[in-house]
């Protein structure tokens, strides 16, 4: 964190970040369901625009669509 | 070691055996992380039409052309076709490979099925609630929404922490302008996809 002042102007904040529970075991399964979600829904966002031309687009399989690069 | 007892008498007192049957496959380092699945105790319950669908995905991720993929794509590929697995999950399937057999080593798609199915057939699939009750914990006032610097940081430092590029790409023009999520949109446009 950047607080040069002794008051961080952003106190509010600074609670909520003490309020996350690092080592609680529920908190960690639920986030990582959640990140399981998102994970998969980013996949899936990915993989879809493989037909638009947007220059050159690599994929998540590692190959590179559109490739403008003669 | 068994102890020479009296053999010519029959032990009258229940004497333990000494040694169980020695095990066939000795079991390598006791690993403290789930246990490793029994693949081929999975009935594959897919139709046809299924399994054409998921060889073509399957066909996708194979660089190298030998028909198999990496043990580190087989989350992507999982999720390219629909589930979400948590990466704890897969590496349970894989029989919790080291870093290095994660990069090196090769599955062919009949060796994927089963992993897939287990994933399919896991109980433990979040819906929608699910998701919206995760957050919920978050939403300090109650009001339906979570500050998004909030969400950034426990993605970021709880679970399986997501890097920072994976949670830009995430909460892109998802937060407001007071840099709030409305977190029942936000699960409900996470699971349009």
């Amino acid at each position: 964190m950047d607080c040069h002042n002794e008051e961080c102007s952003r106190p509010q904040e600074e609670e909520d970040i003490m309020d996350i529970p690092l080592d609680d075991p529920e908190a960690n399964r639920a986030a990582a369901k959640i990140q399981a979600g998102f994970r998969g829904h980013m996949t899936r966002k990915k993989l879809k625009p493989e037909d638009k031309t947007e220059g050159e687009e690599v994929s998540i399989t590692g190959d590179v669509f559109n490739r403008s690069v003669v | 070691m068994a102890p020479k007892k009296d053999a010519k008498a029959p032990a009258k007192k229940a004497e333990p055996a000494p040694a169980p049957a020695p095990a066939p496959a000795p079991e390598p380092a006791p690993a403290p992380a789930a246990p490793a699945v029994d693949l081929s105790a999975i009935k594959v319950e897919f139709s046809a039409d299924q399994i054409e669908d998921y060889r073509e995905a399957f066909g996708l991720f194979d660089r190298v052309g030998d028909n198999k993929v990496a043990y580190n794509q087989i989350a992507d590929i999982m999720r390219a076709l629909g589930q979400n697995p948590t990466n704890k999950e897969v590496t349970k399937l894989l029989g919790n490979p080291s870093a290095d057999d994660m990069a090196s080593k090769r599955v062919e798609f009949e060796g994927f099925l089963p992993m897939l199915q287990a994933i399919i057939n896991s109980p433990n699939k979040a819906g929608f609630e699910d998701y919206v009750e995760g957050l919920r914990v978050f939403d300090k006032e109650g009001n339906g929404t979570v500050m998004g610097a909030e969400l950034r940081i426990v993605l970021s430092t709880l679970g399986e922490k997501m890097t920072e590029a994976e949670i830009d790409a995430l909460m892109t023009g998802q937060e407001d302008e007071n840099g709030c999520v409305n977190y029942e949109a936000f699960v409900k446009h996470i699971m349009s996809v």
